[in-house]
């Protein structure tokens, strides 16, 4: 028999800068998941369906509305999606939304902020709250769950205390270029829009290629493991509820910008269970150690769309709701159904 | 060859070669957990690019000195050399960091991530903050090459691959980090045999590149295709160190079993009669075939065969846990198909579990809990209502026939040792004194007396009528309390024993050696 | 027949296993919530009653307020129990859709009770029933399909929500029958010892009692209590013994949904009307129903939790409530009760945390 003949692991050939970005591609499962394939599907037949039986729907008045209601979701969506790949979970979005949007307009309203330092309160300040969330979770060895459904009961409480039982009124329009309206838009594709998808992109890169994007999944599929691989699972598990945080801050300035001149306290109400649907039916596991930011934000695209084409066909609104519920069931019941089929072949 | 009372006339041990030049060095090593003693006195050097065995029975102390040298758990006294030079090893890291990596019998791999990602993850090859795909895939590959592995592996998920490829991928994954000691801890257990054969290609290679492997195996015929050099450990201690050369399965089980064996059997009636339970050609396709085992009421049957033989889904097939694909069971001479463990309590057949902590305890929840859970319509009123008065009369009666060592019924078993645990789920599949009781690796992790206890236990169940059929893969147990043994090799019932089996015949016939059976054994047809 | 010989002795038995340390510690672990609770619950009323007889609180902290403030419990608790069915049967069992239960059954209610002329006792026995149909959609994903509980009550929230919306067009029922309803919360006084004692409203006997009762006769006298305990411990090992795992589970989120077909009765009385959003408007029911419910030491887990803990816990949050209304003016209060809700199962998580490490660490 012949073997290599050396004594240690030879050395590897160098990486050509030339051809990476070609080859690469095949090193890695697709790009693309069988489960984000469907949705794709799902979602261009629903466009299709919905053109032709309402002319309404594939206008840009239909559209652009649909596009700025997903940006905030996605956004959220992909911190959230980090956290469940980890095997963790946060309910206090709407905590932080609400602490972070409040704060943002009062700085607009009472001190005549500019959108820069708007932005970047909000962003600090989700940022803070989701160390509070990561330090809680990665140090205190509490499940996820239950850690943040204390943290969303004191974050609901500092958010009232800054709206101070009233309304917010009288916001200005320092905010629109994140809004709904023309100078929202480049080109009739609005700004945040372009923002989350930027923000999905670094995401989608940093889950793929990037060592400690990887390593999430490794804690999600075992954390036990994980640690003694070498990975270091409090930082990285506190890191992905830090950085929620800061897209949570950043999806408040767009709730914020496209609503009306008054910002009341629902802003956060129902959203947190809103961005973990959208995760689900976009194909990450619950168990964790399995999951994409573009599956979250095709699941955020297929709720938005249901809620579009619900309105534009004229059925009550409310009904949009359980065609969500449906959805999960299905997204992840076609989960567990190709699971079971794995398992017995 | 009939066995002899003493320990043979083995060649003496190698001398150990001198520490400076051996790879590792282990010198007068002991480990207490608790009361007992798992490690008395160790010694062992394993010597660089050589396949170097350690074998003995189960408790003889492997497992204890295999997680000490990989970092899993710290030696009370002794010390250990790496190259010449005296280490402390406190942790899996520090050992990983001078190249000792363990492959376990369970893969620790992540199954969503690549064959690639899995063997270099937590020291990835990376250019800025990127993995860099290329290389680490090519260093990947060339390591696969040199394993002899397709190198189409790399790119793969690990969910996708088979148990034998993904500890080909665990072996991979331990020489990534520059192993120059890779321990191998029963890795046949789960294979076939052409598994096993890629297994040994890959082992064979890596020795020439230098790379020490310390390897475990019950099977002790894979040795002499494989090992250099065989420490053999009994009783805690290393007995010392042979070459291959000097060595046959024989003598390795005479230098495990000893001379503590030859226990005295007082003669017994064996009862006769019809069976009770009957297995005919038994075939579960992928695990087991045509296994033909009977046992009569009264009587204690042994089925005794190494991890991976068949053994434990026979037992689990019985118990309804698994569905047969051929073959019949019979009880009482009746067709049974038990669906269920619901279906086969029903029909009388009672099991302890192997896995006690998995399988048999409520840890957190109280004995009575733990004993009355398994009998909720007996000791219910109108199949609702617990009659705790009751629950609480069985416990105690049960505490008291199984000598349960607690204050009260009331104490959870969290807190109980392994051996007081045991008797309280053997205590509730004994309530309702099933017809057919299979005994699952009964003593697994007890201490002696309590071993003593569980093993007197057993005996008055069959006294009084049960048939009980013991599945261990503890020889000396089942030579202990069987009246009969059935040996489980490859998946089949081999040869059977009467109740005057030798503990090295047993051995001999489990591992693949059966040139010189004694005469009490027949072959089983 | 011959037994195997075994020495009568046995010289070196590893420590005897008298009542040891740790089995005191971990009877400690399963008991002290309750205790935790207890202790808090007196140290609350005891530091509230001072600042009211100090004059620190706008209203009088008295028997007759902590009395009246139980309307609020009765729900609260009942759709905690609900949780503890459903946590302790293991295996990350929760419902999210606790809530929209009840706005869905509570509509349903509404219909039978205010719109078809249905009498008021066959009203209640429908909203029982469609709960226990809606949990068993719940158990049926969760038990035999296998869904995680998070996400097949997670879309079975938005589902119930909607349709509680969609049934009525949004538009909460107030007929005459159902307004009349508003009499199931008032308060009476206790017959042969009540001329001492606050009155108390009618909802703690009615609904709450019966519930507390029956759901600690299910868990703790029952066989089903029995399997419960056992599948939310160790499934596995609830397999191995002959149990029914799936049904045994199955079952526990009917239960729940039962539970919350009777709470929607009482909160129709309470808001006098049946309203589409009663259990989903703001944060909905379900949230704090599981935070009261881990408080009053329910393990996530599954396999640990006590009627009498999330009887406490739910006492607790409510007369802390109750004294943080006064001690703030205006709407302040009810934001302070977050605060103190949040603080409290923060506390209680971490401990829990601690305790079960060193539970675990002892063995």
């Amino acid at each position: 028999m012949t073997t290599t003949n050396a004594t240690t692991i030879p050395p590897a050939t160098p990486s050509s800068g030339r051809t990476r970005g070609g080859v690469a591609r095949g090193l890695l499962p697709p790009a693309v998941t069988g489960q984000e394939w469907v949705l794709i599907g799902v979602l261009a037949i629903l466009w299709v369906v919905l053109s032709l039986t309402t002319p309404a729907f594939a206008s840009s008045g239909s559209i652009q509305p649909l596009l700025s209601a997903v940006a905030p979701i996605a956004l959220m969506g992909v911190g959230m999606t980090m956290i469940i790949i980890t095997g963790g979970i946060d309910i206090s979005v709407a905590g932080v939304l609400m602490v972070t949007g409040v704060t943002s307009a009062k700085m607009l309203v009472d001190h005549d902020a500019s959108l820069l330092v708007a932005v970047l309160v909000s962003v600090a300040l989700g940022g803070l709250l989701g160390l509070v969330n990561g330090l809680l979770i990665a140090y205190g060895r509490v499940h996820a769950i239950i850690i943040t459904f204390g943290t969303a009961n004191l974050f609901q409480f500092v958010g009232r205390q800054i709206f101070a039982s009233k309304t917010v009124n009288g916001i200005p329009s320092t905010l629109d270029v994140f809004g709904r309206g023309e100078a929202g838009r480049t080109l009739g594709v609005p700004h945040s829009f372009v923002l989350m998808a930027v923000v999905v992109a670094i995401a989608w890169w940093y889950l793929r290629h990037v060592q400690h994007g990887r390593h999430l999944f490794a804690i999600g599929g075992d954390p036990v493991a994980a640690r003694l691989a070498g990975v270091n699972v409090e930082r990285r598990v506190l890191m992905t509820y830090v950085l929620t945080g800061l897209l949570v801050g950043m999806a408040a300035v767009f709730i914020v910008a496209s609503g009306t001149s008054t910002l009341d306290q629902s802003i956060g109400s129902g959203r947190e269970l809103a961005v973990i649907a959208a995760v689900v039916i976009g194909g990450t596991s619950i168990t964790g150690g399995r999951g994409s930011v573009l599956g979250t934000v095709f699941g955020a695209l297929l709720v938005q769309t249901v809620a579009s084409g619900v309105t534009q066909l004229g059925w009550p609104s409310e009904l949009s709701d359980l065609f969500v519920g449906v959805a999960i069931a299905i997204a992840v019941g076609a989960d567990l159904i190709r699971k079971w089929a794995r398992e017995r072949a | 060859m009939s066995i002899p009372d003493s320990v043979p006339t083995t060649p003496d041990p190698v001398d150990l070669p001198d520490s400076g030049t051996a790879r590792l060095h282990l010198q007068g090593i002991s480990k207490r957990y608790g009361g007992v003693r798992a490690i008395k006195k160790a010694d062992i050097t394993v010597r660089p690019g050589t396949v170097h065995a350690i074998v003995g029975e189960n408790g003889a102390g492997k497992s204890t000195l295999i997680k000490i040298i990989s970092g899993a758990e710290s030696a009370d006294t002794g010390e250990i050399f790496f190259e010449g030079a005296p280490i402390t090893l406190s942790s899996a890291i520090d050992a990983m960091a001078f190249g000792i990596q363990t492959v376990y019998q369970e893969p620790q791999l992540f199954a969503e991530l690549t064959v690639s990602e899995n063997i270099f993850i937590g020291r990835e090859i990376t250019s800025g903050t990127r993995v860099d795909w290329l290389a680490q895939n090519a260093k990947v590959i060339e390591l696969l090459t040199m394993l002899g592995l397709p190198a189409s592996y790399a790119t793969k998920t690990v969910g996708s691959l088979s148990i034998a490829q993904q500890q080909q991928v665990s072996i991979a994954k331990a020489l990534a980090g520059n192993a120059k000691i890779l321990i191998l801890d029963e890795p046949s257990a789960i294979l076939t045999d052409s598994e096993i054969d890629v297994l040994f290609n890959i082992v064979r290679r890596l020795t020439k590149t230098g790379v020490s492997v310390i390897y475990i195996s019950h099977r002790l015929d894979e040795l002499f295709k494989l090992c250099q050099e065989v420490t053999v450990m009994r009783d805690g201690e290393t007995l010392g160190t042979w070459p291959i050369q000097d060595l046959s399965i024989r003598r390795v089980i005479e230098l495990m079993v000893g001379e503590a064996l030859v226990e005295a059997r007082t003669e017994r009636t064996f009862p006769e009669g019809d069976p009770r339970l009957a297995l005919e050609g038994l075939t579960l396709e992928g695990q087991f075939h045509d296994v033909n085992v009977s046992v009569r009421p009264g009587e204690v049957v042994g089925l005794y065969g190494l991890v991976g033989s068949g053994v434990a889904e026979i037992a689990e097939a019985v118990y309804g846990m698994r569905r047969p694909t051929g073959g019949r069971i019979l009880l009482d001479g009746t067709v049974v198909e038990p669906r269920s463990p619901r279906a086969a309590q029903s029909l009388g057949i009672g099991m302890l579990p192997a896995d006690r902590k998995a399988q048999g305890m409520f840890s957190f929840q109280p004995i009575a809990f733990n004993i009355s859970i398994g009998h909720l319509s007996l000791l219910s009123k109108a199949r609702t209502w617990i009659d705790r008065r009751q629950e609480s009369i069985v416990a105690r009666q049960m505490i008291s026939r199984l000598s349960i060592k607690t204050p009260s019924e009331r104490q959870p078993v969290a807190a109980m040792s392994g051996g007081n645990a045991q008797k309280v789920v053997l205590a509730r599949e004994t309530v309702e004194r099933p017809p057919v009781l299979i005994l699952a690796e009964p003593t697994h992790g007890v201490d002696v007396g309590a071993k003593d206890e569980i093993h007197r236990i057993v005996g008055e169940l069959a006294h009084e009528g049960t048939a009980v059929l013991v599945v261990t893969s503890d020889v000396a147990e089942a030579i202990r309390i069987c009246d009969r043994l059935y040996v489980i090799r490859a998946g089949t019932t081999t040869v059977e024993f009467g109740p005057d089996a030798k503990q090295a015949d047993v051995l001999a016939a489990a591992s693949g050696d059966d040139s010189d059976l004694s005469a009490h054994v027949r072959e089983v047809s | 027949m011959t037994m195997t010989p075994h020495k009568a002795h046995v010289a070196n038995l590893p420590r005897a296993e008298e009542p040891s340390l740790v089995s005191r510690v971990v009877k400690a672990v399963l008991t002290q919530r309750i205790v935790l609770l207890a202790a808090l619950l007196v140290i609350v009323l005891i530091w509230m009653s001072a600042l009211g007889m100090g004059g620190y609180l706008t209203g009088s902290y008295d028997p007759d307020y902590l009395a009246g403030s139980l309307i609020d419990a009765v729900p609260m608790c009942m759709l905690a129990l609900a949780e503890l069915v459903v946590i302790v049967s293991g295996r990350g069992g929760i419902d999210l859709s606790i809530g929209a239960i009840v706005s869905l059954t509570g509509m349903i209610f509404g219909f039978a009770y205010g719109r078809w002329g249905w009498t008021f006792w066959l009203s209640v026995l429908l909203a029982v029933v469609v709960g226990g149909l809606l949990g068993a959609i719940n158990g049926a994903l969760v038990a035999y399909m296998r869904f995680p509980a998070l996400i097949a009550t997670l879309a079975s929230y938005y589902a119930f929500k909607s349709l509680a919306l969609v049934i009525t067009n949004s538009i909460p029922i107030s007929d005459a029958n159902v307004t009349k309803l508003y009499g199931i919360t008032r308060s009476i006084e206790i017959p042969v010892i009540g001329s001492q004692l606050p009155n108390v409203p009618i909802g703690v006997f009615t609904f709450m009692v019966p519930s507390v009762v029956v759901i600690w006769l299910v868990l703790a006298r029952t066989t089903y209590g029995r399997r419960l305990f056992a599948i939310g411990t160790n499934d596995v090992a609830a397999e191995w013994t002959g149990l029914n795992v799936r049904s045994t589970r199955f079952v526990a989120y009917v239960i729940a949904g039962v539970i919350a077909g009777l709470a929607s009765v009482y909160i129709t009385g309470q808001f006098a009307s049946a309203r589409p959003d009663a259990g989903t408007s703001g944060n909905g029911l379900a949230l704090p129903a599981i935070t009261i419910a881990v408080l009053g030491g329910v393990a996530i887990t599954g396999g640990i939790g006590r009627v009498a803990g999330v009887v406490l816990a739910t006492l607790l949050v409510t007369w802390l409530d109750a004294g943080i209304l006064l001690a703030f003016t205006g709407n302040d209060g009810t934001q302070f009760q977050l605060l103190a809700l949040g603080l409290v199962l923060i506390f209680a998580a971490l401990l829990n945390g601690l305790t079960q490490r060193r539970y675990g660490g002892s063995r």
